[in-house]
């Protein structure tokens, strides 16, 4: 009991996970700033914004469901720590691992999404309602190849649980090099699913001058900001754990090759942020559903004949 | 009673991360082009801290260039309010701190303190980009003489 207390809020729960989220954050701006030529910010300013913020008015507006929208960002921060218990961090199983917990790491990365778009709706502004519809529709065209991607490499490994893909993976580490496809699909996607630049068209400051938060301000602002934050780490991590699955066997190596590896994957994104410019939501869903639906399918039919031929 | 760990951490957050939002409340769009300068990678605000936010709920210091018009008033106003506490104004601009050469225009109600109040004056036609920074450093320099002498005062 009182370890899975510790578990929840200390580490690898809400304490590490919202450090480490920072840190991740800084990490993001300080190397898209230095790809732009720029000194960037100092190493403490995400949690100057974060104090900042927290110790703000908090404001409701008067349109606003004065129950849903102070709960939003709380239920998208929990469902994000609770995604997080069970990605395997240190070593090749995670802490409560179960048949089909990969499912459920992917369906509580979903909430966070329909806190946003529930968080704009019930704000009671324009700007937000926009958001909201481009959040829903945002998540109709990356999440199915993203799960596909995911899915994938489950199938080959025979199991629905990460830990288990995990252990395959490293047991046979020249499959990782058939997944490739898969993997790239996933890295695309994640940019919606974390509504970064190509695809921040929900937040799109410059037309919806901060979307689905405009009217976010203060400590629920914070505690959103956070869960972004913690949400870049989870699905670095989870990305980590399906696609890069090296081992070493000790615990200390392999947390530190663990965060070797999600800051590798945090570079990838940061690279995509900046050498692309925002697209519109109808090309956005072109581009999902013509080239990396396919995609994600093609990586299925291969991993199906395969599987087929080492049976 | 002097300031806990906690309003202090607050007070530092302040200091590090003003973030801000810019308003044209009727300039000649000179001070809005020194302004959207300032923000380019070239001065790289980023260092001190300095987002630009689309949104008034989000930004803590409100820029703002340009005379008054009575157009812009209301709207204005009602960007200031919809700023949570605690919250600063900078006038951008000779006209945003008298209202420079459009004061007394038909159309023209004045400088931004005749509508709300401000905390930094920058004159200059058009202010440059490092004065914006700087602007914006004074402000932050006052705001810790503020936090300072009132944890003085309390004690
Ligand atoms: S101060 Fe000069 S540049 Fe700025 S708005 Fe006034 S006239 Fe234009």
């Amino acid at each position: 009991m009182l370890m899975a207390l510790f578990h929840i809020l200390i580490f690898p729960g809400l304490l590490f996970l919202g450090v480490y989220g920072l840190i991740m954050a800084y990490l993001d701006r300080k190397i898209y700033a230095r790809l732009q030529n720029r000194q960037g910010p100092p190493w403490f300013q995400p949690l100057a914004d974060f104090l900042k913020l927290l110790g703000k008015e908090t404001i409701v507006p008067e349109l606003a469901n004065k129950k849903a929208f102070p709960f939003l960002p709380v239920l998208a921060l929990a469902a994000v720590t609770t995604a997080y218990l069970y990605i395997p961090l240190w070593s090749m199983s995670s802490l409560y691992p179960f048949e089909g917990d990969l499912i459920v790491i992917l369906y509580l990365l979903t909430l966070p999404t329909l806190c946003f778009f529930l968080g704009g709706w019930y704000s009671g502004s324009v700007y937000a309602v926009l958001g909201s519809v481009r959040v829903i529709t945002q998540l109709f065209s990356y999440e199915v190849p993203l799960f596909m991607a995911l899915l994938t490499p489950a199938l080959l490994a025979n199991t629905w649980s990460l830990s288990g893909i995990t252990q395959y993976y490293a047991a046979h580490p020249l499959y990782i090099l058939i997944n490739i496809p898969a993997f790239i699909v996933a890295v695309i996607a994640c940019q919606g699913k974390l509504e970064r630049v190509p695809f921040d068209l929900p937040e799109a400051e410059t037309e919806l001058a901060g979307g689905t938060f405009v009217e976010y301000g203060g400590r629920l602002y914070a505690i959103f900001k956070m869960a972004i934050d913690c949400e870049l780490v989870v699905v670095a991590s989870l990305i980590a754990a399906v696609f890069l699955p090296f081992y070493t066997g000790n615990p200390w190596a392999d947390f530190g090759l663990y965060i070797v590896k999600t800051i590798v994957i945090l570079f990838i994104f940061a690279l995509f942020r900046t050498i692309m410019a925002r697209i519109r939501i109808e090309q956005m869903v072109a581009f999902c559903w013509k080239y990396l639906v396919p995609l994600a399918l093609i990586q299925l039919i291969v991993n199906l004949l395969l599987k087929g031929v080492l049976a | 009673m002097a300031k806990n760990l906690i309003e202090k951490a607050i007070d530092w957050g302040r200091r590090k991360s003003p973030w801000i939002i810019h308003f044209n409340a009727g300039a000649c769009n000179g001070c809005d082009i020194e302004v959207v300068d300032a923000l380019t990678p070239r001065y790289d605000v980023e260092r001190f801290g300095i987002l630009q936010q689309g949104t008034p709920r989000h930004a803590d210091v409100l820029v703002c260039t340009g005379a008054v018009t009575l157009q812009t008033k209301d709207r204005l106003k009602q960007i200031y309010e919809q700023m949570p506490e605690p919250k600063f104004v900078i006038a951008v601009g000779t006209c945003a701190c008298t209202g420079g050469v459009f004061d007394g225009c038909y159309c023209v109600n004045g400088g931004i303190d005749s509508v709300i109040p401000v905390d930094v004056y920058l004159p200059g036609c058009a202010a440059r980009p490092e004065a914006i920074i700087d602007a914006v450093n004074k402000l932050l320099a006052s705001l810790e003489e503020q936090q300072k002498s009132e944890e003085n005062t309390d004690e």
